[in-house]
């Protein structure tokens, strides 16, 4: 897993590169939770293959985070199967997500 | 069609299985052209148990799986010899709760029934033994 910190207007882009997995989800998640500490924070999944559900805890755990800070917190760039364990797990309706990153950051 | 259609592998249960468990499955798929969807799937489902024969099964000495190819779906069955943990009789979580309610626990479970068309348990021998079927668009 690899991310990349890009700093836009209003909002710093963590883009992810890889699985987020069992394994690599606390190396995400302290990395998230970090930048939302700064501000509001897009995660760019558009690199991310694979999504299991401890995955699904670091985003939520983020999400409730910038909505608690009132930062905000969304993601983008969903490939269709990571769409997939999205819709299942009801995480579409609960985690603002936006087809790509300028959607993200003009939202 | 050249290569094996099966797989067979068996872990040690912990965490540092997980990334060993998926680039093998992730080769698999590719070298068996499997689709996208029905790989995710499949990783879904194998991490989910891997990761939970890791959490309950304190004392499991192994983890293992096999899988087969079928005309349209993927047979699998997954086996550990950890403390008896029946995974379909953990209660669905509600998916329809806002954010602010909305718990972390019992996603994996849930994806793993959700993700298969056929998931049935059993305890046989001092093992957990988990048939598993999914659909293959």
């Amino acid at each position: 897993m690899e991310i990349v910190e890009v700093r836009a207007e209003g909002a710093t882009v963590a883009v992810l590169e890889g699985r987020l997995d069992t394994v690599t989800a606390p190396l995400v998640e302290a990395r998230l939770l970090a930048l939302l500490e700064e501000g509001a924070v897009v995660a760019d999944l558009a690199a991310v293959r694979y999504v299991s559900s401890a995955g699904l805890r670091v985003l939520l755990r983020a999400a409730k985070q910038g909505m608690g800070s009132g930062r905000g917190f969304s993601i983008c760039g969903l490939q269709s199967p990571v769409r997939e364990v999205f819709e299942i797990s009801g995480f579409d309706r609960i985690i603002p997500a936006y087809p790509t990153r300028a959607e993200a950051l003009a939202a | 069609m050249a290569g094996s259609m099966e797989l067979s592998l068996r872990l040690c249960p912990g965490a540092q299985a997980v990334p060993v468990l998926l680039d093998r499955l992730e080769a698999y798929a590719e070298e068996t052209g499997l689709p996208m969807g029905p790989s995710q799937r499949l990783a879904l489902v194998c991490e989910e148990w891997l990761a939970n024969v890791a959490m309950h099964g304190t004392g499991a000495s192994y983890a293992e799986l096999s899988l087969w190819r079928e005309p349209g779906s993927l047979h699998l069955r997954l086996a550990d010899d950890g403390p008896p943990f029946d995974p379909l009789a953990a209660p669905p979580p509600d998916t329809s709760r806002p954010l602010e309610e909305r718990m972390a626990g019992g996603l994996g479970l849930h994806l793993m029934r959700r993700m298969t068309r056929r998931l049935d348990y059993a305890r046989e021998a001092g093992c957990n033994r988990l048939l598993a079927v999914l659909d293959v668009a």
